[in-house]
């Protein structure tokens, strides 16, 4: 069963203890995606997705941007240079991190309603 | 005494004499040799001195500094010009002469018929002397206007050699002051005469056909740009270095916006961009570097990836998902899932891959802007 809300960005912020690295919008996200291959996910993730990695390189914006990815978590508490950041959301991609791992935050994601 | 003089004087002084020569060369020139003061421009001056009849190859001259504004472009373009063409583009051929029998009063009438103001002399086909309006003013003075040319003529002929350089030409009416110089081919037969007037003219008829030809390429060019915005053609040519992992995704960024400018559905843009970017990254992360170009027109967008080696070894084994030769960088970035030329395939309506070991690799895929089917 789909909670509705809880497939609202600011609401899974808690459920995985999440920070907020640029301004979040109240968006529905359409699923999620975990992948530390950029073409994998080029290749397989769907457009308004939440996408988990632990990559903070410039080329996850630049990927994130094609698919239309709507946000971006980074695990294990990484966190991408200021300038990916600014260039994150100038392109309109929200980016997040989680001091947990990628197993664990795919776990409390799952439990909090995002399918 | 010349080991006393510090070798920068000697320089100076050289330099000083150089100018004051090329000063007094150039200073009655129509078109001014502005900042061609380099040493192969100036070649034609040394020789001058020896009075070799073998002209140096005269280059192009560089501009440096040219007078004015708007004026840089025309005056390298003469000066082009005056070390493109030679003395025989520009001489009168064949020329108005006379022979050693006839009389001054003939000389005469023949300039005031053919407007000219000097005649070379024949005997025998050969060159001998030349008679200038001086002298038949001198003539019609001393009265002996109606004696033969033999006596009177001037045997002391500077010529010029109809394969010299315009700029040779100009430097040598300034060094002998002279209104006109017989002109000899390679056999020493005269083939024509040359003045300041032929010199000008030669350049404005030249000038005049340079423009022409200017501005008929400029129309083939603004043609083909109307041809092009007609067809709603725009071209994006990326040169991609080896190894530049910040600048990924930057091509097909630019791409992706003409495209969605253009109103193209979501998912055939997203193809199109992924094989912009997969074609994008393989040339970073494999190649030695390379270039994409991007056309996008009505009907489609075409991407072709061209590097410069090394090639990939087996195409056919690349093809295929989770083969990579991804360097550890690579991977550390996310790269080398082995996924990108599959990636391509998948997304591409055409595809075609060309590779040879040593040569470098040939890429080309496109991807039809209407379809509607969707393939990721």
């Amino acid at each position: 069963m789909k909670l509705k809300s809880a497939t609202k960005l600011p609401a899974l912020l808690t459920a995985v203890e999440a920070r907020p690295l640029t301004d979040l919008a109240e968006v529905e996200l359409s699923g999620c995606y975990i992948s530390d291959l950029l073409s994998d996910v080029l290749a397989n993730a769907q457009p308004g997705v939440l996408w988990v990695t632990i990559h903070v390189h410039r080329n996850v914006v630049s990927v994130a941007s094609m698919k239309d990815i709507t946000a971006v978590l980074f695990t294990c508490g990484r966190k991408p240079e200021a300038a990916i950041i600014a260039e994150a959301a100038e392109k309109g991609i929200m980016l997040l991190t989680t001091p947990m791992t990628t197993y664990e935050a795919a776990g409390k994601l799952w439990k909090a309603g995002l399918r | 005494m010349s080991a006393a003089v510090p070798v920068e004087k000697k320089r100076v002084a050289a330099k000083a004499e150089q100018n004051a020569n090329g000063h007094k060369r150039f200073k009655s020139m129509p078109v001014r040799l502005t900042g061609t003061a380099r040493k192969p421009a100036i070649a034609p001056e040394g020789t001058l001195k020896a009075g070799a009849a073998e002209e140096p190859a005269a280059p192009a001259p560089a501009i440096e500094k040219a007078p004015g504004m708007g004026e840089k472009r025309q005056v390298s373009f003469v000066q082009m010009l005056v070390f493109e063409l030679r003395v025989r583009d520009a001489m009168t051929s064949p020329p108005i002469t006379a022979t050693t029998t006839d009389s001054l009063r003939s000389i005469q009438h023949l300039m005031k018929a053919h407007r000219i103001s000097g005649v070379p002399i024949l005997a025998n086909d050969v060159l001998v002397g030349i008679v200038s309006i001086e002298d038949i003013i001198n003539a019609l003075d001393g009265g002996h206007i109606n004696e033969s040319v033999e006596q009177w003529m001037c045997r002391k002929i500077v010529t010029l050699r109809d394969h010299f350089s315009l700029v040779r030409a100009v430097a040598e009416f300034d060094r002998h002051g002279y209104g006109r110089f017989p002109v000899l081919d390679a056999n020493n037969r005269l083939v024509g005469v040359i003045t300041r007037g032929d010199i000008t003219v030669c350049l404005m008829h030249h000038l005049e056909r340079r423009a022409e030809e200017a501005v008929a390429k400029e129309a083939t060019l603004v043609a083909t740009r109307a041809a092009d915005e007609k067809a709603h053609r725009i071209v994006i040519n990326t040169d991609v270095k080896s190894g530049d992992f910040e600048s990924a995704g930057k091509l097909s960024q630019r791409m992706r916006e003409v495209l969605r400018a253009r109103g193209v559905a979501p998912e055939i843009l997203r193809r199109a961009a992924i094989i912009a970017y997969e074609a994008e990254t393989n040339i970073i992360i494999h190649s030695l570097g390379g270039r994409i170009t991007t056309a996008i027109d009505a009907i489609k967008v075409r991407i072709k990836a061209v590097d410069s080696g090394p090639g990939i070894e087996n195409t056919d084994l690349a093809m295929q998902e989770g083969w990579s030769t991804a360097g550890p960088l690579a991977r550390e970035l996310g790269f080398g899932a082995g996924m990108g030329l599959p990636n391509i395939k998948r997304c591409a309506d055409e595809f075609t891959i060309q590779s040879e070991l040593g040569r470098g690799t040939r890429l080309q895929a496109a991807v039809f802007l209407q379809k509607a089917d969707t393939r990721l």
